[in-house]
């Protein structure tokens, strides 16, 4: 075989790797989907309602990012959406209520989320109750705080604008489209996602740890501190989520983000992560984000009547879930 | 006469009201092949997951070269120089083949980070793909594909290059030829010989009482417990191995059954 020869084939094998990455497989669908929604109904790609789309994206996104990564660990958090809702609540009654600087009202929002994801972490690794049960009761007890704490009623609104605000939920024009300067918090925790995972040390030891925890932790990797760690990661970036979603509509309501968590494991496996941990892809992540929320986006401007929408947003998902099993089952000798 | 590399002195391990080690006192030298057998219980997983650092052993001493130490985790038993290949749980399976044969010993770069330090991939990818030629791994294997896509007896061979990169002194292998078949196991095997012929010195824990008459020096017999038993390969045979281990005298049980 000539040197060429070798080399095209090289790059074919490349090629066929790719093609049969979990990545790409989400990518070439969302791409269809894409192209699918803009067909019928034109609206779907006009600025505005990509402005739209883009302006929700980083909230859910956010949690999706924080949650590969405790996927790929073998771990999961269910108490992500109550999250979501207790840290805004907790920073406005403090900062409304009880007159605290917003600042330090951010600070003890965030204290508390690291308390919620530790209490997660050391449940689960170290009386090794499953993360599945560990979760469900910390979502019932957060959502069930959060509703306590304001009566079960929305928060005034928060309209004073300040250097938090913008920090977390500025909005800016870039050419037609009206943008958050969330989506930059999210491009930037995706690429530090994708980073850890597939460049840095941690990331080997998070892929180990969901592929072969005993494996790991005889080659001495500190499998649960690795795990208690990501479990506060995702409290942390859940709160902080539910703290753009509250500036950005300028309100904090104890029953924000029901039903999120299992909208952004959702993202996550449609993405190519591993439900069972080892496998596991933040590119993927971005993509099952863009998915999901163009889906649910995209379903109502094509005129799918309401009641409908959710039969198609979970035949999707079921579809893309097919595919990454047969995708897997070609590639794996187990 | 070779120096004693690892010793083992009244070692105990209790689980609640169970004792899965009453008092293991044993010895290894330096390339030397130790087989470790005894029936279900007996105590052998016990006795190397105390050795390897799983469980903490509640009351005896270890020695490595004739100094006492302690081993309270994986770490320490790593760090002495004891690399354990776990049955069936020694890879990571959705890792590359580099990756896990540096997991928990990355090369990095920028070592100041920390763990968020990037990966070394140039030398992940050289070291693994030397050491794959250094140990003679017949067939050509590609560093980066992911374990799982390697036969039982490959994985098996991996799992002891990884041990013998690292030069540990000891290398204890929890039943290296399980779920193997025939060519494999013959495959590991005379991998293990490899790897006493470089001077580590391997103890090796089996069922198969054919596979330790073809690689060991010496074999240690463990009941209910506690070691029972020590014999050199030269200076026994199958059946009293046998015996031992069941406790009974196999040849006497043989000769009472012709007679009836």
């Amino acid at each position: 075989m000539t040197a060429v020869a070798e080399k095209m084939e090289v790059r074919g094998e490349k090629w066929r790797g790719l093609m049969g990455s979990p990545q790409f497989a989400s990518l070439a669908i969302l791409v269809i989907v894409l192209a699918a929604f803009s067909a019928v109904n034109p609206n779907f790609l006009s600025p505005l309602n990509i402005s739209n789309m883009m302006a929700f994206l980083p909230e859910l996104g956010i949690m999706a990012l924080a949650m590969t990564l405790l996927m790929t660990a073998g771990e999961f958090d269910l108490s992500v959406g109550a999250v979501f809702a207790l840290g805004p609540v907790i920073v406005m009654l403090l900062a409304q209520t009880a007159g605290v600087d917003i600042g330090v009202a951010l600070l003890i929002g965030l204290l508390v989320c690291i308390a919620i994801g530790a209490i997660n972490g050391l449940i689960v690794t170290k009386i090794g109750i499953s993360s599945f049960l560990v979760t469900l009761s910390m979502l019932l007890i957060v959502r069930g705080s959060a509703l306590y704490i304001t009566q079960g009623f929305p928060l005034k609104s928060w309209d004073q604008p300040g250097f938090f605000v913008t920090l977390l939920a500025g909005s800016f024009d870039l050419g037609p489209f009206k943008l958050y300067v969330s989506l930059w918090w999210f491009i930037a925790l995706s690429l530090l996602g994708a980073y850890v995972l597939n460049y840095a040390k941690l990331g080997n030891w998070i892929s180990a740890i969901g592929s072969n925890r005993n494996a790991a932790v005889a080659r001495g990797v500190p499998a649960d501190a690795v795990k208690i760690w990501l479990f506060i990661i995702t409290s942390v970036l859940a709160g902080l989520a539910g703290m753009i979603s509250a500036f950005r509509i300028s309100a904090a309501s104890p029953v924000a983000g029901t039903g999120y968590e299992l909208e952004v494991i959702a993202m996550v496996v449609v993405g190519g992560t591993a439900l069972t941990g080892g496998r596991g892809t933040v590119l993927g992540t971005v993509v099952g984000a863009f998915m999901l929320r163009a889906i649910r986006n995209g379903i109502v401007l094509i005129g799918v009547p309401g009641l409908a929408f959710n039969i198609f947003v979970g035949a999707i998902i079921l579809i893309m879930l097919v595919l990454h099993a047969l995708i897997q089952k070609g590639s794996a000798r187990r | 006469m070779n120096a004693e590399v690892l010793r083992l002195e009244r070692i105990r391990k209790s689980f609640g009201s169970v004792q899965a080690l009453k008092s293991a006192t044993m010895a290894l030298k330096e390339g030397e092949v130790v087989a470790l057998v005894g029936d279900n219980g007996a105590g052998k997983s016990t006795l190397i997951k105390a050795i390897s650092g799983v469980h903490p052993i509640d009351d005896g001493e270890i020695f490595m070269h004739g100094k006492k130490v302690e081993i309270t985790s994986a770490r320490d038993a790593i760090d002495l120089g004891i690399e354990t290949i776990h049955q069936d749980t020694s890879l990571a399976p959705d890792l590359s083949i580099a990756r896990n044969l540096f997991l928990g010993r990355e090369p990095v770069r920028l070592s100041f980070l920390g763990v968020l330090a990037p990966l070394d991939f140039a030398e992940l990818r050289n070291s693994a793909s030397v050491l794959l030629k250094r140990v003679g791994i017949s067939k050509k294997l590609d560093a980066d594909a992911p374990v799982n896509t390697l036969s039982g007896g490959e994985r098996q061979s991996i799992a002891i290059s990884r041990a013998m990169q690292f030069a540990a002194k000891v290398i204890i292998l929890d039943e290296p030829t399980n779920n193997l078949g025939v060519e494999e196991t013959h495959g590991v095997l005379r991998f293990v010989r490899e790897v006493r012929a470089a001077g580590h010195s391997v103890l090796f824990i089996t069922h198969n009482i054919h596979h330790v008459f073809e690689v060991a020096d010496r074999i240690v017999v463990m009941r209910r417990g506690e070691i029972v038993a020590e014999r050199t390969v030269a200076d026994t045979d199958l059946l009293t191995v046998e015996s031992l281990i069941m406790g009974a005298d196999m040849s006497k049980l043989l000769k009472d059954k012709q007679v009836h």
